[in-house]
């Protein structure tokens, strides 16, 4: 499974939880459009920094970084490099 | 790319209480693709505008520069941005002359206040390796508490002691604005500072919590074509409606509770218990929950009309306060009952601490940084907002005549830490056991936690208490 499955795969079940089965597409704003919490964003943290070692005090945190599968994708090139 | 996921399975048809759920006062008309044509014409685009200042004109005394705002806005949509930092810098210069008694004074304040924020923005972005390139924020609040002792302190025997408060309320009306353009700072797309001041109380009026957040957020969610350009304006015509029919409904709930009823309002029903004649336990109760009650209208109504200028102006902001009656956990009312101040909590208070510290415990970490946010941070923020309670009691005395609300901070911040943290099971089905109960025990919990929601200094905990024991008839 490539990141990007992995990552949709994630937020997926992270909708499912909160009861949210409208389908997203991979730009859809997920928390800044108001469908995950920062609650949400708080695993959305956790997940990447375990799965992936990104480490956000590194690199700074803003919600926009993690909005959706497109943010998500690309932070983690960003880093990898 | 771009291909919807297949998560949506098959949704069974609604239950009556979904149905229930679905149902809208105000009709959905920026999904009608009619009116979303039309709203991108130029006779369109007057309407809603006629529409929306026709609601204003009864909203906000205020309405006049709003209107005249959203109007260039609308019209030359390029040029948002700017135009927001324009019609911000006219309403913030202009109001001193037309509302306060030393126009040139309070507006060299306001210039001050800017040129520092220019300047500590501008040394963030040229010194991002330097210790306050790298904690900004904690530097400007730090120094804003040490502006604070310095202002305590200060002999007020000279005619700058009045100045010395007077540029620390001006300071703090601007302290949130301005953290969060510093925290804008090392964003790739990050706005230049004259961009950046239009957010600083922009022109849509806002209270010292910034709505809504800071540039990067505008930036996030303006309106990039005519198409979302129409939906956000519809979207912010209804939220103005709406906003109106709670301020209409509010008016007539107070007639009816206070007037025809003759239920004391919560204030008057702690007064009477502080002065031991308090009314019955069942006349407390109707007191608490109508005050209740009354404050998440007072709320709805004020960010339902600021969150609609803002679409107004092209930016698809998430409402203020969003069916916090509805919320199954206190985490979950926390994040629905006044979102752009718990989003400043977390901002500011939450992500620093969960980022950094604790790393190796999940759930210590989610506890700390918690406890940062809904307890330090709730607390902190208050505590320098009210700086005539500070100038008056000076720092220590009006510390502890605060330990209500720091009691006040500690429960909530501990509730929503074990709602958080709390181990889920499957969700209990069925309408009153999946909905009635959990949706009744948050609100019994903050309608409790009211009595104690105090940011006054004049009387003890044990008057809240006294009060929450009247509750149930302990203390006849």
């Amino acid at each position: 499974m490539d990141h990007r499955e992995e990552i949709r795969k994630y937020l997926r079940e992270l909708l499912l939880q909160k009861g949210d089965k409208q389908p997203f597409a991979d730009d859809t704003s997920l928390l800044l459009g108001g469908r995950l919490a920062s609650v949400d964003a708080v695993e959305i943290v956790v997940f990447l920094e375990e799965k992936f070692g990104v480490n956000f005090s590194d690199i700074g945190f803003d919600q926009t970084l993690i909005d959706s599968v497109d943010a998500i994708d690309s932070l983690i090139q960003t880093v990898k490099k | 790319m771009n291909a919807p996921t297949d998560a949506a399975a098959a949704i069974p048809p609604a239950a009556w209480p979904q149905r229930l759920a679905n149902f809208r006062i105000i009709p959905r008309i920026e999904t009608y693709p009619a009116v979303t044509k039309l709203a991108q014409t130029v006779i369109g685009k007057l309407l809603i505008l006629a529409l929306f200042i026709l609601g204003l004109r009864f909203a906000t005394e205020d309405w006049i520069p709003v209107s005249l705002g959203l109007v260039a806005i609308t019209f030359v949509p390029v040029r948002r941005r700017i135009l927001l930092t324009i019609a911000t810098l006219l309403v913030t210069f202009g109001v001193p002359w037309a509302k306060f008694p030393h126009p040139l004074y309070t507006s060299a304040l306001i210039g001050f206040v800017i040129g520092i924020a220019a300047l500590l923005f501008w040394l963030a972005v040229a010194l991002p390796r330097s210790f306050f390139g790298r904690h900004p924020v904690l530097i400007l609040l730090s120094g804003y508490s040490l502006l604070i002792v310095v202002a305590v302190y200060f002999p007020n025997d000279t005619h700058w002691y009045l100045t010395v408060w007077d540029f620390t309320a001006m300071f703090g009306a601007y302290l949130w604005f301005i953290a969060y353009s510093l925290l804008d700072r090392r964003a790739p797309d990050r706005d230049d500072f004259s961009l950046q001041v239009g957010t600083y109380r922009p022109f849509w009026g806002s209270p010292t919590v910034p709505f809504v957040k800071g540039a990067g957020y505008l930036r996030r969610i303006e309106a990039r074509d005519a198409d979302q350009l129409a939906v956000t304006q519809l979207k912010g015509l209804k939220l103005l409606a709406w906003s109106m029919l709670i301020a209409l409904f509010s008016k007539y709930f107070t007639q009816f509770v206070y007037g025809f009823l003759a239920i004391p309002t919560f204030r008057e029903a702690f007064l009477q218990s502080v002065r031991r004649t308090p009314y019955p336990w069942y006349t407390c109760w109707a007191s608490l929950i109508t005050g209740f009650l009354g404050d998440i209208l007072a709320i709805s109504i004020v960010g339902h009309r600021i969150v609609a200028c803002v679409r107004m102006a092209g930016f698809n902001a998430l409402r203020n306060t969003y069916r916090p009656l509805s919320s199954r956990t206190i985490a979950e009312f926390w994040n629905r009952y006044y979102f752009y101040f718990k989003e400043l909590l977390v901002d500011f208070f939450f992500y620093p601490v969960f980022l950094n510290y604790f790393k190796a415990n999940k759930k210590v970490r989610i506890a700390a940084a918690t406890l940062a946010a809904a307890g330090f941070g709730n607390a902190f923020y208050h505590y320098i907002f009210y700086l005539s309670y500070i100038s008056e009691l000076g720092l220590w005395r009006s510390l502890l005549a605060y330990h209500v609300y720091i009691f006040y901070c500690a429960v909530l911040a501990i509730a929503i830490c074990m709602s958080q943290l709390r181990k889920r099971g499957p969700a209990p089905t069925g309408f009153f056991r999946g909905h009635v109960v959990p949706v009744f025990c948050v609100a019994l919990f903050y309608c409790l936690l009211n009595i104690f929601d105090y940011t006054e200094r004049t009387y003890p905990i044990t008057e809240h208490f006294r009060f929450l024991a009247r509750l149930f008839n302990l203390n006849p």
